[in-house]
């Protein structure tokens, strides 16, 4: 065992060791807990992320895997639980918990779980964990609550374990309020496992090393981070550049997201000033998510390879004005911030787009959609399932959009077959919209339309996530929009805000929007032109000329 | 037996076929290596075999069984030179196929391409018919309509056709009805149904593994018929078997009607070996460890046996990024492949640290010390500048090294870094051995056991160089390599056993299963698989037959899979999916409630001539000892004088104090200070930490 020694330096091949050491804990942490988790999200979907931070909470790595939105607001929860628990009311053994929306992720179900992590008695790192709960009680997820309260519990800061001793007041009150409290409750163990692991594998990285604590090491990782996306930023002309879109909002009231983006040497400062209000719906997005998308739209654009950490993050600074819906205020609910949250990457391209054209793509089919249904089977027992549908990514400079993928999220869809197991309903197709996908030198993605028959003698309740219904997914350089989602309910369209009750008999079309064109349509290559004609993804030609 | 008493197993890669003959009498092999013939391997193979004989002394009607392993199908799919394939689906649901999983595998990549579908969306029809989740009819099917679309794909030139009806898994009446149809009025189309293929839920994974067996078939008919008729006509009396991705050994009708089963052949009898070696060794718990020029593969052997995952990934987009591939549901091999080999390239990265791979000099041209024009220093360049391989015995002498090329490439290296020269060697080596040893951890993890309870077992060009080192990063006490380490798998289809895996879909709560029923299910599958074992030609007397079952509790998302216990009891089911669920997990919910998903049966029988001893040749009359040199060990921080020993001279029972150097023909075994290697009697050297 190597003594500790202070102000250390690193050559370029220790630290390249470390740095694949942390990366492999993260990792194992994941792995572990995709194999012990209940919820289908974070085995099939890796809903969750895995992260070590220093002890002042700013992160040195996350698990490879780990989805864009959590890579973002997770070291920032253990900023905050720090500020809750300062280190001097910390002890080994002790576990943190929160889902508050506005600490955490911007909606309940995400949990988030911390430990700090000790050598020789001090504080030197934390591991944590957020990941989505299989159930959090309150409304089944819709745009439907009026108020945070209405969406399940809230579990503010605190310690879910103390020095090693398990808070049972706090797991029977958990226990009591959700659906599912095997489920929840075994997901919780399964993230203990995962701070344990990574607890474990950290403090003996350090004694092998000799590591006193992170600090030599967390400025090598985080610096060299800040330094490459500095790099990157200053490749970019300086200036101020502009944009907003208009999502669906509440229907009868579309939204309207505004970014001012400004570069100026090295830095990126984003600002949402002039953004629409915060709504008494929740599609409000809590500044901790839109944080997170607009700093994956950062990062996509200009150092797409570069790891996560706190230093990468350094060099770009977001404000939004209290009360808007990109900054809501308590108690405004947010279950489905995706649907205001996954514009916000298209807000930073519609900026960044204006100098690196070739960098960005136009618009995707995405937020994501997705169908939930409630009802009781015919024994009288209550069930519950959310099944995701994705649209058409946009055309890029490189080539057409992907068809159906799930972006800037990455949830994968639904069996047919095991959704038809688990709800009485009745699929009678699961298709390709064509003409969907956006005119263009290079063509938007495909949407695809779900047809659904209800099947359930008992009255089905079903809520959706859908948006771009009235606003598609904007064509660029030239290229033509996608096509607008459509929600129909016995073939009429159908407001996708509001929650509906089914019955026996009733049909759900659910038409997910294309992606938008990328380059003037005229200038499609032939060849392609004919193969998408050929498949029947373009039936109607009149945009190519 | 007696007039044939020789097997002959045959290995095609994508470089090299490897061939050798085994006599199971004495255990005595003769090992070959043949460069293959990509335009028709058969050639090579025949070419190989017929040199392999004339080493070994011996006549083709000698050959009693001929066992096959080839990389040929899954080329295929890479390259995408398979079939012209259709697919008939269920009314509705022609695209599932192209939507896919909707996951992106790379989330900050803007510009990703997903793998295109093996079928374009003209030639998938669909066919008016529809199962409910039980099986039950709700649209009969319309065998008129389904024919007029085949026949229009037909007179396209389609040449084989995949059939995946929705809920078939539970009901293979239609498409056994329209596949009947179809063969009757198409004799020349090759036809692959999603419920004989992979009768599972989860339409997307069942069409992905038909339409790849259709895209595969016809290939696979006319190449196995060849190689038949070649090793027929070359006067080898023997049958020709052929090893399936789950690590067991099939006939060629069984071969030809899913060829999708073979697509992993080599990797898997390469994971094999290292089981056989393994439990020669007497160890339980081993981690066969393959490092060859441009990757690494691992593979975790519990018990003696690889471990077998019931799907994998094929024809990845990237190749070591999870999720860009094929999806393909059939029993195999679980293997992890890592961008790190002998060639692995070392660079400073975008962040000023050093990286190696997995970008790799490939044969062309090779590291800097090949001399072949190779400017950057790679994995081998270290290995060679730190005394681990032998410049004056590279390949067992027959290549020259340009150590001045080696030099150069590690001057430069070490001058980008802005470390001091001679620093430089041993990061690349001990960065390739953290990526290898992290990518372990991981899927150690992933299987919730701990790294300390395996044993490394070491084959490849690379991997006993290496091993040694990556076992101390793991907290691994044991190493083994074992005798012919470039042969490996040749000598893993030899000893393999014929094996058969069925599955059938059974989506029943545990509180409410008929075990009745379960127990017709395991009766039809076992039926099913000793017909094909007997045509294998096994010793199905000795046959090893296991009830499994993949299981969950209710609302989860995936599945395990159980062995289940004899008698089936509710109470004893649930027992057995506890313990394997904690054994995984640590922990069990309380109060949660189980239930079936699939019944899977997996049964194999030894073949004939198969097992026994191995022995390759020795050169017993040679000084074992052949000299000492400088070798670099990290834990001393130094360069030791280090014995180097000729593996093939040392007798059984011999044992060496680390440091050591055993030199073979395709690799080298070091071990470091503190190590007590002991050779076995089968040729294989276990190194413990003393």
């Amino acid at each position: 065992m190597a003594t500790p020694k202070k102000n250390r330096e690193f050559d370029p091949i220790e630290l390249e060791l470390l740095w694949r050491r942390l990366i492999s804990m993260v990792d194992e942490a994941a792995a572990a807990m995709v194999r012990t988790s209940f919820s289908t999200l974070v085995r099939e979907s890796y809903d969750f992320s895995c992260v070590i931070t220093d002890a002042a909470g700013q992160s040195l790595v996350q698990a490879s895997e780990s989805i864009p939105s959590f890579i973002g607001t997770l070291p920032e929860t253990v900023k905050h639980f720090l500020r809750f628990f300062p280190p001097d009311q910390l002890a080994p053994g002790d576990v943190l918990i929160t889902n508050d929306i506005w600490l955490g992720t911007g909606h309940l179900p995400d949990i988030t779980l911390a430990k700090p992590i000790f050598l020789d008695g001090r504080l030197v790192a934390f591991s944590a964990t957020t990941a989505h709960a299989p159930d959090i009680g309150g409304k089944i997820r819709s745009p439907e609550p009026r108020e945070v309260f209405e969406e399940g519990l809230q579990i503010p800061p605190m310690k879910m374990i103390a020095a090693g001793k398990t808070d049972e007041t706090l797991v029977t009150i958990i226990r009591k309020n959700v659906r599912t409290p095997d489920q929840t409750m075994g997901d919780l163990w399964a993230q203990v496992v995962a701070l344990d692991l990574m607890e474990d594998r950290l403090r003996s990285l350090m004694e092998g090393y000799g590591l006193a604590d992170l600090t030599d090491l967390a400025r090598e990782i985080q610096g060299r981070c800040e330094m490459a996306m500095r790099a990157a930023i200053r490749e970019l002309p300086d200036g101020t550049y502009r944009s907003e879109l208009k999502t669906d909002g509440l229907m009868e009231t579309p939204i309207t997201l505004r970014m001012e983006l400004t570069i100026k040497g090295d830095e990126i400062m984003m600002d949402f000033a002039g953004t629409d209000r915060q709504v008494d719906r929740a599609i409000n997005c809590a500044l901790c998510y839109t944080n997170a998308m607009a700093m994956y739209g950062v990062k996509v654009c200009t150092s797409p390879n570069l790891p996560n950490n706190e230093g990468a993050w350094r060099p770009i600074t977001l404000k939004a004005p209290e009360g808007c819906i990109v900054n809501p205020q308590f108690p405004a609910p947010g279950g489905s911030r995706m649907l205001i949250g996954h514009y916000v990457p298209m807000l930073v391209f519609g900026c960044l787009g204006q100098i690196v054209p070739e960098r960005v793509m136009a618009a995707c089919g995405s937020p994501m959609w997705g169908m939930n249904q409630s009802g009781v089977r015919e024994g009288g027992k209550p069930y519950a399932n959310m099944f995701f549908y994705n649209g058409g990514m946009g055309g890029n400079t490189r080539g057409d959009g992907v068809t159906c993928l799930s972006w800037p999220s990455n949830v994968s869809s639904t069996s047919i077959e095991i959704s038809e197991h688990i709800a009485p309903l009745r699929f009678h197709h699961k298709k390709l919209r064509p003409d969907s996908g956006g005119a263009g030198r290079h063509r938007g993605g495909l949407g695809q339309e779900i047809l659904i028959e209800s099947r359930s003698d008992t009255p089905i309740a079903v809520s959706f996530l859908a948006e771009r219904t009235l606003f598609p997914a904007f064509g660029i350089e030239g290229g033509k929009d996608g096509a607008p989602g459509e929600l129909r309910i016995n073939g009429a369209k159908t407001d996708p805000k509001k929650q509906y009750v089914v019955h026996k008999g009733d049909t759900i079309s659910l038409g997910t929007p294309g992606g938008g064109g990328h380059g003037d349509p005229r200038q499609r290559d032939a060849a392609a032109l004919a193969a998408d004609v050929d498949s029947g993804y373009v039936t109607d030609r009149t945009a190519y000329g | 037996m007696s007039t044939a008493p020789l097997s002959l197993g045959i290995d095609i890669g994508g470089t090299f076929t490897d061939l050798v003959i085994h006599d199971p009498r004495d255990g005595r092999a003769v090992i070959w290596k043949e460069s293959t013939t990509p335009d028709d391997p058969a050639r090579g193979a025949l070419l190989g075999t017929r040199r392999v004989l004339a080493k070994a002394g011996a006549k083709p009607e000698q050959v009693g069984r001929v066992v096959h392993a080839t990389t040929l199908f899954t080329n295929a799919l890479i390259e995408r030179k398979g079939a012209k394939t259709g697919l008939l689906t269920t009314a509705g649901f022609r695209d599932v196929l192209e939507i896919g999983r909707e996951r992106k595998y790379e989330l900050y990549d803007l510009f990703i391409e997903m793998p295109k579908p093996l079928v374009a969306r003209p030639w998938r029809r669909e066919a008016k018919e529809r199962l409910a989740q039980d099986g039950t009819v709700e649209i009969p099917l319309d065998v008129d309509a389904a024919l007029a679309e085949v026949a229009d794909l037909v007179k396209q030139g389609v040449e084989s056709l995949a059939i995946c009806f929705l809920h078939a898994y539970a009901n293979p009446a239609h498409e056994r009805a329209i596949g009947a149809a179809v063969a009757e009025r198409f004799q020349n189309l090759s036809i692959s149904l999603s419920s004989d293929i992979a009768p599972e839920i989860r339409e997307y994974l069942r069409a992905s593994t038909t339409v790849t067996n259709a895209y595969v078939r016809p290939l696979a008919e006319v190449y196995l018929e060849r190689l038949e008729q070649a090793l027929r006509s070359e006067g080898i009396p023997g049958g020709l078997f052929l090893m399936l991705s789950n690590g067991g050994l099939t006939h060629v009708s069984e071969a030809k009607r899913a060829p999708v089963q073979l697509l992993e052949s080599g990797p898997a009898a390469g994971a094999l070996a290292g089981a056989w070696f393994g439990r020669n060794a007497g160890l339980e718990r081993v981690l066969a460890f393959d490092m060859g020029g441009t990757t690494a593969k691992l593979a975790l052997v519990d018990d003696g046996e690889p471990l077998v995952a019931y799907g994998f990934e094929a024809a990845r987009e990237k190749r070591f990024l999870r999720g860009s591939g094929l999806p393909i549901q059939i029993a195999t091999v679980e293997l992890i492949e890592i961008g790190a080999g002998g060639g692995s390239i070392a660079r400073k990265s975008d962040l000023g640290t050093l990286n190696v791979g997995p970008e790799s000099s490939g044969a062309q041209p090779g590291p800097a010390c090949y001399g072949r024009g190779g400017t950057e220093a790679t994995v081998t360049d270290a290995d060679l500048t730190l005394g681990y391989l032998n410049a004056d015995f590279f390949l067992g002498g027959a290549m020259k090294i340009d150590r001045a090329a080696t030099d150069g490439a590690f001057k430069r290296l070490s001058g980008t870094l802005g470390v001091e020269a001679g620093r430089a060697a041993f990061g690349v080596h001990d960065v390739v051995n953290e990526n290898m040893a992290g990518a372990a951890r991981v899927a150690i993890a992933e299987r919730g056991r701990i790294p300390a309870e395996y044993a490394l077992l070491a084959t490849g060009g690379a991997g006993p160089v290496h091993a040694w080192h990556v076992a101390r990063k793991l907290g691994v006490s044991r190493v083994v390599c074992p005798p012919g380490a470039g042969a490996g798998s040749t000598i893993g289809m030899l000893m393999a056993p014929a094996r058969v895996d069925r599955v059938a879909s059974f989506n029943v709560a545990l509180a409410s299963a008929d075990f009745a029923a379960v127990k017709r299910t395991f009766d039809g599958l076992e039926k099913e698989s000793l017909d094909v074992l007997r045509l294998t030609g096994a010793d199905i007397e000795r046959r090893a037959v296991r009830h499994l079952a993949d299981m969950r509790y209710i609302g989860q998302g995936s599945e395990i899979t159980v062995a289940l216990p004899e008698p089936l009891t509710e109470a004893g089911v649930k027992v057995a999916f506890e313990a394997a669920y904690k054994a995984l997990f640590a922990r069990t919910p309380p109060g949660a409630a189980i239930q079936f998903v699939a019944l899977r049966l997996s049964a194999s029988a030894p073949m004939p001539g198969s097992g026994g001893a191995l022995e390759l040749p020795r050169h017993p009359s040679a000084e074992a000892l052949k000299g000492t040199r400088p070798v670099f060990f990290p834990d001393e921080g130094k360069t030791l004088p280090t014995q180097v020993w000729d593996r093939y001279a040392l007798q059984p029972g011999v044992t060496v104090d680390g440091p050591a150097v055993f030199e073979e023909d395709e690799s080298t075994f070091i071990v470091g200070p503190g190590a007590k290697a002991r050779l076995l009697a089968d040729g294989s050297i276990l190194a413990e930490v003393g």
